[in-house]
């Protein structure tokens, strides 16, 4: 089950009032390859995970992942909590705000809504864990892309420390998948 | 059980990945670690390139 | 939030994060005796700050014993506080 701690894993800075950027930064709250995505993903592959440790690591990346989730949700909102009218008119958050208000909403930049569609998780522990090693580099990929068009520093500052923890993730899926190889090729010689 | 892998020295077969297994060295204080992401210096690979690709106007993006 | 349990919060996140940092390497690396060592000497410290934050500024989880009213719903909550940059 999860406990919920009164803290962000990150202490979020924002400078600025910025509607566009929040409907970019929602890419990683709502999108393919966004936070959401990576909890849901990890936390539902758990079930037929063969090692201990395997079923711990997609245990405690899944819900980091949630904390991350909640991360930019806070940068969506900080961005536009204190955005009038007109500064949201003519920008690509005006489409979200009709809908949500100030709201974060889990879709991506471009409004397409999170689905599960975005998720494989095929019972395979060797798919799974490549699925999760490739999932962290499109993630560390889209942090760089966002970083690119991003001009508040401390929204930039959140951003590497998401993209780095992507890093991390992924080696540990790798040893993960070394872990779950060694298990399978020692239940193939009795 | 996960015995001694640090020095396992095994043939790598066809058609596998294989990423190495990270050994603990030193760390970061955990204030530096959560600035950059990281407690462990091997496993601390910044994005440094922005203002670089921006400029030469190469690769992808 | 004043300066103060700002600084605390902050050390407790610091904290905090050592220890999913640890967690995360223990869980492929279980038999790894330095990591063992360093997870364990974060724990302790974590959960002494942890202990000296609520006793002073509130729970940071709902299932803390409380006074009357109950103090959990207090704000600030996490994407209020303003942090500062370091």
């Amino acid at each position: 089950m999860w406990i919920y701690e009164k803290k962000l894993q990150y202490p979020v800075k924002v400078y600025t009032t910025n509607p566009t950027l929040a409907q970019m930064i929602i890419e990683q709250f709502g999108g393919a390859d966004g936070e959401l995505s990576a909890g849901i993903r990890y936390l539902t592959q758990r079930w037929t995970m063969p090692t201990n440790q395997v079923k711990a690591l997609l245990t405690d990346i899944g819900t980091e992942e949630l904390a991350h989730w909640e991360i930019i949700g806070t940068i969506v909102w900080k961005l536009v909590k204190d955005a009038p009218i007109d500064q949201i008119k003519g920008t690509p958050f005006e489409a979200h705000y009709v809908n949500h208000g100030k709201s974060p909403y889990p879709h991506d930049a471009s409004g397409v809504p999170w689905t599960a569609a975005f998720i494989n998780s095929k019972g395979d522990p060797i798919a799974d864990l490549h699925e999760n090693m490739a999932a962290e580099q499109k993630a560390r990929a889209t942090y760089e892309w966002l970083i690119n068009i991003s001009d508040d520093p401390g929204v930039i500052d959140a951003l590497r420390f998401l993209r780095e923890r992507e890093v991390v993730h992924f080696q540990r899926f790798g040893e993960a998948l070394r872990i779950v190889q060694e298990e399978m090729d020692k239940k193939k010689y009795y | 059980m996960n015995g001694e892998y640090y020095g396992r020295d095994k043939t790598m077969l066809l058609a596998r990945a294989y990423v190495p297994f990270q050994r603990i060295h030193q760390v970061y204080s955990p204030s530096e670690a959560l600035e950059k992401g990281t407690l462990f210096p091997e496993l601390y690979i910044p994005y440094d390139e922005k203002e670089k690709m921006l400029e030469e106007g190469k690769y992808y993006g | 939030m004043d300066r103060e349990q700002k600084m605390l919060l902050k050390e407790i996140m610091e904290y905090s994060f050592a220890l999913v940092e640890t967690a995360l390497y223990l869980d492929t690396h279980p038999f790894d005796q330095k990591a063992l060592s360093l997870h364990n000497d974060y724990s302790r410290k974590y959960h002494e700050l942890v202990s000296i934050y609520q006793a002073k500024y509130g729970p940071l989880t709902n299932d803390r014993m409380s006074g009357c009213p109950w103090a959990y719903i207090n704000g600030p909550w996490p994407w209020e506080i303003e942090f500062d940059m370091h």
